[in-house]
């Protein structure tokens, strides 16, 4: 925002601009509230999780490889595919749309920074010690094995007597917090923080996708927090939600969960679907066809997200008229769907087209994303999902759509904007090879399981007898497993020699940038822009060069900027909620030592754990932040 | 403190001193954002309670169990509290920072007096009712539920009395007024959450 | 929303005149009525189920709406995007509610 060197601070003494402390190397990045430096948290540790995610479905597919195979046990193999979910979704793919999130929204907008820079970098470090926690669980008495939906009873202590479970409600309700607060801090970014006129129908797409993209969450996070809530008071506090014999009710559990669920993978796709909506005008030297029916059909696909959640639960028993009502409604999603897959199309239709690494990921999204669409109306209609539940043919359409969809277009994303984020272009040929290997591996993987799914096939079953008609396909798929393994170390080495290059990446390396992203240095200076620019129509900086203008016009002269303090509390208050959520699970174990008896069973290590996090809460409200100025003469001396 | 009253007194602050910069208006946007998040974690809380409100699993039902005296008195207190944190917000519209401390300073009794009430009322639920968590999946929910809103309130308060410290000490200024504002939305917020919660779990409950 | 102009302020302080407590007594003594009818028709007994229910759930809407509308501002200008959002949240969890009310349980 233009204003926020002139903003008001009357409390603040006129200081010169180095009084502020700089911090290196760790303390930086623990400490850092800089946009563009958690975005790059995010990406490394989303890509640790997802790693882990990945080895995870490594194992998965070599215990299929063949039938009866005996190289994993069912415990381990139920913990790896519940882990390998969990894993993937809300500590894999996740983090790495926000690290996209954070990296361009600001500079998207023309902000020189988020709304909230302290709740920006603790919405980090609170998924960050989330992850770590659920991931624990694998050194610490076995991984939760019910499962990444968690159905009770399964989940309940009967059926899951080892603290996983308790890792996941406890993991992930922390790190359900981190994204929670992502979610308002770019609510609120977008609706207050966006360059002088840039009004909301002249957004770029992903601007768009990420506020639709966070109101979701806003609305759907509360509800798996409350069932988590539930499904923790249940195993540690002997709760009866889901306690049949106590009164409760296990189906109260899955309609808890995909009332967040479902939104959840709308979560995942709505962004990608900005970023292809981004990568695709640009390399096709065109404005987005149908820009506002594409603003339109995200409205609509966000609502209508959260009113399909039951058709996870056709087989449940709920009978003819909710299962018919949520079939309607499912189906109708494929209308704003369509929509936007022909706008795509249009908007590549008499382009002038490059097949450059982004696009190419963007190209191969479209048909990959609109099989998994189409398998999911079969699924949609309630009879024939009574054959298609729990068999291979439902992974093969979600891992389409999310792995086809979400995980192509993040790839887009990230070969687009690595060199803003980094400065640097990753090379276009090993781009290529990561294309064509992560692509062709997908769909051997995945395209066949549709036919073991009809065949009869269950999912998460560990093992299964020979001739069936599954012992080809399983092979098939496991081979296709491993290309994607391919392209992904391919990727990571693209990485590592990009990142021994010089950064010379100019500021609109694609050359045919439209946003305002590419109106400035690669990789951004902290505070973004000099100037703010002035916004003249949707595409600014496209309409600027139509215009023959080199440069977008700056809507305020060139003055002090001011700019947020680092800060080491949100980092303390991820570390105290991770101290309380490991103190609680264990509160009710019984030790060998008296000394940890202690501790644990009397909440005192949950007690210590909330006085870290309350206590650093009350030193942020206690201790104002008035930030530090960039003066104009460091400015240009830059 | 004097230099503070004396800016409000002199009118430096202005009328609404939390909309006054950017980063007032951003919390208070955001805190909006925020309640409409919260009003999705009380709607499924009251959404299992719904689902639950039966089973009593030979536990005492909510016909047999609550005593509407208890619930009217909190409501009670709970709805004034509410009227007095608008005078509050009005008095830092005034710039009148004793006022403000005053109105603040009542709010924060008033909501300790609700959540001793309440304190008493689950435990003599657990205590002579046998009610407890585990007694059945009805008394789970109960509790969850209103549980939750007691955590609130007990939340609210600690927030208000720092929010009291602070203003005598720093004053009341464009960084504390939105501070201020915002924890008024909160209370009114949990004030809401009560009239739902009185309505369904404890008079539907008598009702039955 | 994008932009701030620092006249702006003083301006609007200049067009406020503080409002006087009047109103919010008013919206006060409505809450403590509605209550109080919630109350009296569940506590004078014998009443029937689904009156019982309309009624206390409008009493209870008809309290949230004052309170939220003059207490917390919504009806000022310039809170349309808290008023969105608000709705937003009622509705998903009026969603929920339904979920509970008549997907859980088989009869």
């Amino acid at each position: 925002m233009a204003h926020a060197a002139q903003s008001l601070h009357p409390s603040q003494p006129l200081k010169p601009g180095h009084s502020a402390k700089r911090h290196t190397g760790l303390m930086d990045w623990i400490t850092t509230v800089d946009h563009k430096k958690i975005a790059i948290l995010y990406l490394w540790a989303g890509g640790l999780f997802f790693g882990i995610g990945g080895l995870e479905a490594i194992l998965i597919r070599i215990q299929l490889i063949k039938p009866m195979n005996t190289f994993l046990d069912a415990q381990t193999f139920n913990e790896l595919i519940t882990m390998h979910g969990t894993t993937m979704i809300f500590l894999g793919v996740m983090p790495v749309i926000f690290a996209l999130m954070n990296a361009v929204i600001p500079l998207q907008i023309g902000a020189r920074d988020v709304a909230f820079p302290f709740l920006n970098s603790l919405g980090f470090w609170t998924f960050l010690f989330g992850g770590l926690l659920l991931n624990l669980s694998w050194v610490m008495g076995g991984a939760p094995d019910a499962g990444w939906t968690a159905y009770t009873p399964l989940s309940g202590k009967g059926y899951s007597s080892t603290h996983g479970v308790d890792f996941y409600t406890i993991g992930l309700q922390i790190a359900g917090l981190g994204t929670l607060i992502g979610g308002i801090n770019f609510l609120a970014t977008i609706i207050t923080m966006r360059a002088p006129g840039m009004s909301f129908m002249r957004m770029p797409m992903f601007a768009w996708a990420t506020f639709i993209t966070s109101a979701i969450i806003l609305f759907a996070f509360p509800a798996v927090t409350v069932g988590l809530v539930l499904l923790t008071f249940d195993r540690i506090l002997d709760a009866n939600f889901f306690n049949v014999a106590g009164g409760g009710n296990p189906v109260l559990w899955q309609h808890i969960f995909w009332i967040f669920g479902h939104p959840e993978v709308y979560i995942l796709i709505l962004p990608a679907f900005g970023i292809i909506s981004e990568v695709i005008p640009t390399f096709s030297r065109k404005r987005l066809f149908g820009y506002s029916s594409m603003v339109f059909a995200t409205i609509l696909i966000a609502f209508l997200g959260f009113m399909v959640w039951a058709h996870h639960m056709f087989t449940t028993g709920l009978g003819p008229v909710a299962n018919a009502l949520f079939s309607v409604s499912t189906m109708l999603i494929a209308v704003p769907t369509g929509i936007k897959i022909f706008n795509w199309l249009f908007t590549m239709w008499g382009g002038q087209v490059r097949f450059t690494t982004p696009n190419l990921f963007a190209a191969g999204f479209i048909p990959t994303f609109t099989m998994g669409g189409v398998t999911g109306v079969m699924l949609a209609s309630a009879p024939a999902d009574f054959q298609f539940h729990d068999t291979y043919f439902v992974v093969a359409h979600f891992h389409y759509v999310i792995v086809g969809g979400l995980v192509l277009g993040l790839f887009a994303g990230l070969h687009y904007w690595w060199p803003k984020m980094f400065g640097r272009m990753l090379s276009e040929a090993l781009g290529k090879w990561t294309f064509w290997t992560f692509i062709i591996g997908f769909h051997l993987t995945f395209f066949v399981q549709h036919f073991l799914g009809l065949m009869g096939m269950q999912r998460r079953v560990f093992t299964y007898l020979p001739n069936q008609q599954f012992d080809l396909l399983n092979l098939v798929s496991t081979v296709g497993a491993f290309l994607m393994g391919v392209g992904m170390i391919i990727f990571l080495v693209n990485i590592f020699l990009t990142s021994r290059r010089p950064a010379d990446a100019p500021n609109d390396p694609w050359e045919d940038g439209r946003t305002l992203e590419w109106t400035i240095p690669s990789p951004p200076p902290e505070y973004n822009f000099k100037q703010t620019p002035l916004v003249r129509g949707l595409d600014a900086f496209w309409k600027e060069k139509m215009a023959g203008a080199k440069a977008m016009t700056p809507a305020e002269p060139v003055g002090s900027i001011h700019m947020p303090s680092a800060t080491i509390l949100p980092f303390m208050m991820s570390v105290g909620i991770f101290i309380a959520g490991l103190g609680f699970m264990f509160s009710r174990d019984e030790f060998n030592n008296s000394i940890m008896s202690f501790l644990f069973n009397n909440y005192i290590v949950t007690a210590l754990g909330l006085l870290i996090t309350f206590g650093s809460m009350l030193m942020r409200s206690l201790f104002d932040d008035h930030g530090w100025h960039i003066e104009p003469e460091e400015l240009e001396g830059r | 403190m004097t230099t503070a009253h004396a800016e409000a007194e002199g009118g430096t602050l202005p009328h609404e001193p939390e909309k006054a910069t950017l980063e007032g208006r951003n919390k208070v946007l955001a805190f909006w954002l925020f309640l409409g998040g919260e009003a999705v974690l009380f709607g499924t809380l009251f959404a299992t309670f719904l689902a639950l409100r039966n089973q009593t699993n030979e536990g005492p039902s909510a016909a047999e169990l609550f005593h509407l005296p208890l619930v009217a008195l909190a409501t009670l207190l709970l709805l004034v509290s509410s009227l007095t944190s608008v005078f509050a917000i009005q008095a830092m519209h005034r710039g009148n920072i004793a006022q403000l401390r005053n109105w603040l300073l009542v709010t924060v009794l008033l909501g300790l007096g609700f959540l001793i009430l309440e304190i008493y009322e689950f435990s003599v639920y657990i205590r002579h009712e046998e009610f407890g968590m585990t007694t059945s999946a009805f008394s789970s929910a109960f509790y969850t539920l209103v549980g939750f809103h007691g955590a609130h309130v007990a939340f609210g308060i600690m927030w208000i009395a720092v929010l009291i410290g602070q203003l005598m000490h720093k004053g009341l200024t464009v960084v504390t007024a939105p501070k201020i504002y915002v924890s008024a939305m909160y209370w009114h917020f949990i004030d809401v959450v009560w009239v739902f919660i009185f309505t369904v779990v404890y008079l539907l409950g008598k009702v039955g | 929303m994008t932009t701030k102009q620092p006249s702006s302020d003083s301006a609007v302080k200049h067009r406020h005149r503080p409002e006087g407590p009047q109103r919010h007594i008013v919206v006060f003594v409505f809450s403590v009525v509605l209550t109080l009818i919630a109350f009296a028709a569940v506590a004078a007994g014998g009443i029937n189920a689904t009156f019982a229910i309309i009624l206390l759930l409008v009493m209870a809407v008809l309290q949230v709406f004052l309170q939220m509308g003059f207490w917390m501002h919504l009806k000022d200008k310039g809170h349309m995007l808290p008023i969105i959002f608000m709705l937003g949240g009622f509705f998903i969890a009026g969603t929920s509610i339904i979920m509970a009310l008549y997907w859980v349980w088989w009869d």
